[in-house]
């Protein structure tokens, strides 16, 4: 509903009735913030413009206009779809082992005792370091010569195991400090959303003495849809556009094991100064989120009106 | 002193028109209640004048002056709301001078002398999620009354309190409103509380007055049937009837039973029409008769200042009646007849629902 | 839920002791490890007991670095001043950039508030570096490059969306009555949004402002990119500092419990606010 309407200087003075209504404080307000859109918005346009350029740095006198060919060029390299290929490997995995172990979490943490609460405030820990220095910690606790990591494994039998220098387990180690850090962020989201599910049917399951798996995949499950939902494609938004803990990790190596495709971007970008390639490679990587985001935000209203009570 | 004048106010929201061309005026030291069914457009009105939002035709004029375009505190308006609107943030005492512009002893002693008026000294200092429902409807009052504005709207103040509290405040807010010279426009969904407090009431109802009368006058002569039917516990019982006029007289079959319905207006017979008769007007006996309708008795409920009889008549239409509780009742199954006097029918055009005479039934006041 | 059975509570105890050690464990190895000599940390097996030393805190602080090759200057305290400065500078200008816009999105339904919050929400999830690289360009041409503005202003973009949708949901749970109420007593617009909106959002609005500066302390791409020794927070600092100390683990160790523990405090200090923060205002804690 709309209300109030300022800025008129001249209440008493022109006698015309209904005056023109001045609407233009909700635009006053908004306006610090339609700047910082457009600060957005011309560089977004911008890389939309390159990425149909060739372009390159250090050949500034080759620029021009080359409509498609970027992505043409894309479809017959093997680079870009070794790029595709183990972005969404990562992505797949990552989500796919966060909600499974974070859905786990959440359920064990489900009786707001005092003691579940204490767990799931410490399990926030790993999600409030940032990603970069997260894997900076990993990286120390499976140095092959001291780390940690590499000593216990070594208690098992497993020499030699290199981590994320050697190609063979580089995508393990990366999703394991992943996981480290973003399970948390659907287990808090899941364990909301179970608190806050009503009771009654899960009493009246309970007074039939109805199976706990039919009251999970029947019951829980489907009221807590909602919240799987929105926080599967929230992580799956960020997972597939996931730079700091690889480029801090190994930089997308070793050799071109890990390379997904915001490290692609920025190595094409700074490393092979050719301008007009990273901004296609974004663009294709925009489009994808895109349209998961839109999905998205269709889900995350749904859940927002129901938080504030007008759902 | 200032008079509130509505003029021609019309505001529509998509399809809905809950302001369709209304016009009202309130004379300083005057009560208007506004009632309506809900949805009918009371608040809406409120909110235009109290400039929340703006009409899209029409004027709103506080004291000869428009206030259309004007910012809300620049009004002259002092309002209370439904959900008491208290600034939760804020004590009681602070709550009731943020309406005030002045000094702080002066800001004290006026805020003393309207929360002693209004009873809540003693909870000054509290918080509004301490109070109890009551006392923050005094709070909000006091609030709306304490910078003496020339218009005070009240939406449906009473809505949220008891039942023993509301009744309380039907009997004190009049006195409480007539203290200053303020235009009041009361809005209620409770005709009982509209009837208790208004000088006149303004019966709203799809976005347009369908009439302006005092209390005593719209319940006598309501202008339709649909008014008819918004006053009145129990409501008033209604048949179709087709009157014919004899000798001056207008006469109807009602259940089989010939019934007198007053003197005929003209020559002719007004045509298909609703019969409307209060309960209260109902005297029902076991002696048969002529204009007698035969009935039989359904169910009795004794409501201690009255009894209200469900009865059903001879044609299958049920009707209440409401007796003195020591008048004889009779049991449930009973059979009995019905009567009226004919100065009680009341007759409404079955097309329309406006109401088409008999003009006499005004009693005196 | 089974409540009861034995192999049920043994079951649950163990899956929590195992979640507590996989989650906890990385976060005290580091901080035991920032308090041992090289020679400790180099030791085989690794041990749990020894005598802590403060020399690698030292060492940080005083700049000073010791190594195999030489005495090395280092800025990682310059560093933590920059992730600071350039956090709470965010912000403050996010706060003051986007509550006043939150309170226009709550409470004057217009399209033009419509576009600019879902734009800037669905830009929450647009590759940054699509943004960034164009603009690090625009940058250069501008003089912005490497500046403490133009950092503070790209992290509008991770500040502004969150500030914006949650406070706007703080704003649309207070009754509008409230603030007509305060109107109609005498006060202008301004006086009902500063004295009545703003407190009574409060909450929302702190818990918003603690969220956005931990955002913006653990970003890493913004400041690779845009920003030069001089001007790194400790998130690009940290990995500069690894690639020069070479084998000074201790440090880096010491480097890392520097880098998290304001963050770690800060989202203790707002766990409450955390759900709503992390789900931009979707799920209430």
């Amino acid at each position: 509903m709309s209300m109030v309407q300022l800025l008129q200087t001249n209440a008493q003075a022109a006698p015309a009735k209904p005056r023109p209504r001045v609407r233009l404080l909700p635009y006053l307000l908004s306006l610090p913030a339609l700047l910082v859109c457009v600060a957005i918005l011309v560089p977004f346009v911008t890389a939309a413009v390159y990425s149909l350029q060739r372009y390159r740095l250090n050949l500034p006198y080759l620029r021009g206009f080359i409509g498609a060919g970027n992505y043409i060029d894309f479809l017959s390299d093997p680079a870009f779809w070794n790029t595709f290929r183990i972005s969404i490997t990562y992505t797949a995995v990552t989500v796919v082992l966060e909600l499974l172990l974070g859905l786990g979490i959440a359920l064990l943490l489900r009786r707001p005792t005092r003691f579940h609460n204490a767990v799931s405030i410490m399990l926030l820990l790993p999600l409030m370091t940032a990603p970069a220095i997260a894997a900076l910690m990993w990286k120390l606790m499976t140095n092959p010569s001291f780390g940690i990591l590499s000593y216990l494994v070594g208690l098992f039998g497993v020499t030699d195991f290199k981590w994320a220098s050697d190609p063979s387990s580089a995508l393990f180690t990366v999703v394991l400090v992943d996981v480290w850090v973003y399970t948390p962020f659907i287990m808090i989201l899941l364990l909301a959303g179970l608190r806050s599910l009503p009771r009654q049917p899960f009493e009246a399951a309970a007074l039939d003495g109805v199976p706990a798996s039919f009251v999970f995949f029947r019951i829980t499950l489907p009221m807590l849809a909602p919240y799987i939902i929105t926080a599967s494609l929230f992580r799956l938004l960020d997972s597939i556009q996931q730079f700091d803990i690889i480029y801090a990790m190994t930089q997308g190596g070793p050799g071109d094991r890990l390379m997904v495709f915001q490290v692609q971007a920025y190595l094409e970008f700074f490393q092979y100064t050719n301008v007009g390639r990273s901004a296609a490679l974004l663009m294709i990587l925009w489009l994808i989120t895109n349209i998961l985001s839109n999905i998205f935000i269709k889900n995350w209203l749904r859940l927002r009106a129901r938080a504030h009570g007008h759902a | 002193m200032a008079r509130l004048e509505i003029n021609a106010v019309s505001k529509a929201f998509g399809a809905a028109r809950p302001a369709d061309g209304l016009s009202l005026a309130v004379e300083p030291g005057e009560i208007v209640a506004v009632f309506g069914p809900s949805g009918s457009g009371k608040t809406v009105l409120l909110r235009m004048i109290a400039g929340m939002f703006e009409p899209d035709d029409g004027d709103i004029l506080v004291g000869g002056r428009s206030v259309v375009g004007a910012p809300p505190e620049r009004r002259g308006i002092g309002m209370a709301f439904q959900n008491f609107a208290l600034f939760p943030h804020m004590t009681a005492r602070d709550n009731i001078a943020s309406g005030l512009r002045a000094s702080g002893s002066e800001v004290a002693s006026r805020v003393a002398a309207i929360s002693k008026l209004l009873k809540i000294e003693h909870v000054l200092g509290h918080a509004p999620r301490e109070l109890s429902n009551g006392q923050k409807q005094r709070t909000a009052l006091a609030r709306a009354l304490i910078g003496n504005p020339d218009v005070l709207l009240l939406d449906d103040p009473l809505r949220n309190v008891d039942a023993k509290l509301r009744y309380e405040m039907r009997l004190e807010l009049p006195n409480l409103l007539r203290r200053g010279t303020a235009a009041v426009l009361y809005v209620t969904q409770d005709y009982r509380e509209a009837m208790a407090i208004a000088d006149r009431l303004a019966v709203l109802i799809d976005g347009r007055f369908a009439q302006v009368a005092t209390p005593a006058d719209i319940y006598a002569q309501p202008a339709s049937v649909a008014i008819a039917r918004l006053f009145g516990d129990p409501t008033i019982n209604l048949a179709e009837v087709s009157p014919v006029a004899e000798h001056g007289m207008l006469s109807a079959m009602v259940a089989g039973a010939r019934m007198r319905l007053g003197a005929a207006d003209g020559a002719a017979s007004p045509g298909s029409c609703w019969l409307g008769v209060r309960p209260e007007d109902l005297a029902v006996s076991s002696a048969s008769g002529d204009g007698a309708i035969p009935a039989r008795i359904l169910a009795i409920t004794p409501m201690h200042e009255k009894a209200v009889l469900l009865l059903r008549l001879a044609d299958g239409t049920e009707w209440l009646a409401a007796l003195p509780p020591d008048a004889p009742q009779g049991a449930a199954d009973d059979s009995v007849f019905v009567r009226f006097a004919s100065d009680a029918a009341m007759l409404f055009d079955r097309a329309t629902g406006l109401r088409i005479g008999p003009t006499h039934r005004l009693k005196a006041a | 839920m089974e409540h009861s059975s034995l192999a049920g509570r043994i079951f649950r105890g163990v899956a929590l002791t195992l979640i507590l050690i996989f989650f906890m464990f990385p976060i005290v190895w580091i901080f035991l490890m920032s308090f041992q000599t090289n020679e400790q940390i180099l030791r085989i097996p690794p041990r749990i007991l020894f005598e802590p030393t403060f020399a690698n805190y030292e060492a940080l602080i005083s700049g000073q670095l010791r190594t195999a090759a030489g005495n090395l200057q280092i800025s990682f305290m310059r560093n933590l001043f920059n992730s600071v400065v350039l956090s709470s500078a965010a912000v403050l200008l996010a706060l003051l950039l986007g509550v006043p816009a939150a309170y226009a999105f709550a409470r004057f339904k217009f399209r033009l508030g419509e576009s600019i919050a879902f734009t800037l929400l669905s830009f929450r999830f647009a590759p940054p570096l699509l943004v960034l690289l164009p603009l690090s360009l625009y940058y250069q041409e501008l003089g912005l490059n490497d500046t403490y503005f133009g950092i503070v202003w790209v992290y509008q973009l991770i500040a502004l969306p969150l500030i914006l949708w949650i406070v706007r949901g703080y704003f649309e749970d207070i009754s509008p009555d409230i603030e007509h109420a305060y109107r109609l007593a005498g006060h202008s617009w301004r006086e009902a949004f500063t004295r009545i909106a703003v407190p009574l959002a409060g909450p929302g609005i702190a818990a918003a402002g603690l969220l956005s500066f931990i955002f913006c302390w653990n970003n890493f791409v913004f400041a690779l990119i845009l920003a030069s020794a001089d001007k790194q927070p400790v998130t690009v600092g940290a990995l500069a500092f690894v690639t020069a100390s070479g084998i000074q683990y201790g440090q880096i160790a010491a480097a890392i419990v520097l880098s998290v523990t304001p963050t770690l405090l800060l989202a203790l200090y707002a766990q409450r606010y955390l759900v709503e923060g992390l789900s931009l205002g979707a799920v209430k804690g």
